[in-house]
């Protein structure tokens, strides 16, 4: 195929005219589909012919449109055409609904959330006054058991000196502990001891005080006890004594005495 | 010089009328009738006429719509076609029984111009039209002549031959000369 040849040969320019047989028509069509050049060359022709043809260009009559609109079946895509108006009115309507439908929603949901903060600083609240019932019924519960237990002593001593044999020593402190003050109560009979503290300067953690017993002048252990309010029974029992004395010793009481750490030291008066 | 810019492009057009709603109609009308009313008009010479037949054109582009092919072709050319088929029927059914070549020997070219330019300037003319008119009117008369007698009138190259008393060769030499001159007047 000599495309230049044919490009030249005036078949195009008749084609574009209108001015070929079909059988020339449908050659120039079959061949300017397989080449490119041929097809160029048609559209160029039929783009100078177009201009050509615009060069008469005329304005229609006015109304014509309509005329040939009114005419025109729109077909199967003129319903969708007509349908466009309730199409475009159905968002219009449904569009008030719908967004009170959200707003709806909306309100719902943030009432919901509102009660839920509700319910959960309740919870928080309960869980607060739980805890502080439970922490003062332990306190309470603490100070029941220590008033049970000094109500116990109080009656121990009540029931020692029910006694007629009981000795009953006033301690005093001395120089180190001024206003140290406390009791012994001693039966000789049962050998047993009490001290009430009146008063004594509170000791370290790791430190006691301890009583010891005089008998001829030489030291006897009578027990350790701690700064208590309730009467307290010591360890010890007692035999005899001539006096009473109160040491400061390391926690847990000393074989023997520390002389430099007496407090208190009261004869047992016949 | 080319169509008036705020026109549609053809595939844009092309693919709003596969959907044949009323808007591509719209655009389609908006863009082509001028044209279309003008090729009818040049050929029927009959405004009345001219009117009738730009309605049927219409009705027929729209009914035949799935006709056109842009692989064999530009939309506007194939709109043309159909403007000028149908115009060029209408007048040669209308003058079945007069001598055909007799109406055509005086009813020279220059004075269809003019026919249509009076019409035209009883209506408002579009600028761009002008324009190409000028481009228009350097083309060489005989050549013009030519383009005319085949796009315009329908002639066969027999029927120029006849008419012109040329050899049947040369017509289609001419014609090809015609064309040739007239892409080159509107190549920018």
């Amino acid at each position: 195929m000599n495309i230049p040849e044919y490009l030249t040969s005036g078949i195009l320019e008749s084609y574009v005219l209108g001015a070929v047989s079909d059988e020339e028509r449908r050659e120039v069509e079959c061949l300017s589909s397989i080449y490119p050049e041929i097809r160029q060359e048609l559209d160029r022709l039929s783009a100078a012919l177009e201009d050509y043809a615009l060069s008469y260009s005329a304005l229609p009559p006015i109304g014509l449109k309509e005329q040939i609109m009114a005419k025109l079946d729109f077909g199967t895509e003129a319903p969708p055409v007509e349908t466009e108006t309730p199409v475009v009115a159905l968002p219009a309507d449904s569009g008030p609904t719908y967004k009170i439908t959200w707003i709806a929603a909306a309100s719902l949901g943030l009432l919901v959330l509102i009660f839920s903060f509700f319910l959960l600083s309740q919870l928080r609240q309960a869980q607060r006054i739980s805890a502080t019932l439970r922490d003062s019924n332990e306190t309470l519960q603490t100070e029941i058991q220590r008033q049970r237990d000094i109500r116990q002593r109080s009656e121990d001593l009540l029931a020692m000196l029910r006694q007629p044999e009981v000795r009953i020593i006033r301690l005093k402190g001395n120089d180190k502990a001024p206003t140290g003050e406390m009791m012994v109560y001693w039966h000789p009979h049962s050998r047993q001891v009490m001290v009430e503290i009146m008063n004594m300067p509170p000791l370290p953690a790791n430190q006691q005080y301890q009583l010891w017993s005089l008998v001829n002048g030489q030291p006897v252990d009578a027990g350790v006890f701690d700064v208590t309010d309730a009467p307290q029974k010591m360890g010890r029992v007692i035999a005899q004594a001539d006096a009473f004395a109160v040491t400061i010793e390391k926690r847990g009481g000393s074989p023997a005495p520390t002389l430099s750490s007496l407090v208190m030291m009261t004869p047992v008066t016949s | 010089m080319k169509k008036a810019q705020s026109f549609v492009p053809e595939d844009v057009l092309i693919e709003k009328l596969a959907r044949r709603d009323q808007q591509a109609f719209h655009w389609l009308y908006d863009q082509y009738s001028g044209a279309l009313y003008g090729v009818v008009l040049k050929i029927v010479r009959d405004e009345e006429q001219a009117k009738d037949l730009l309605q049927d054109i219409f009705i027929k582009i729209w009914k035949n719509l799935e006709g056109y092919d842009p692989q064999k072709g530009r939309l506007f050319t194939w709109l043309l076609n159909i403007a000028r088929n149908s115009a060029i029927d209408a007048l040669r059914s209308g003058r079945s029984g007069a001598n055909a070549t007799n109406s055509i020997s005086i009813q020279p070219d220059a004075e269809n111009v003019y026919i249509v330019d009076r019409q035209h300037n009883t209506t408002q003319p579009d600028p761009d039209w002008i324009g190409i008119r000028e481009e228009v009117n350097k083309l060489r008369p005989e050549r013009k002549q030519l383009i005319d007698m085949v796009y315009f009138e329908g002639y066969t190259h027999e029927e120029v031959a006849n008419q012109l008393n040329i050899p049947l060769g040369t017509v289609k030499t001419r014609i090809r000369s015609a064309l040739q001159e007239l892409k080159q007047l509107f190549k920018l």
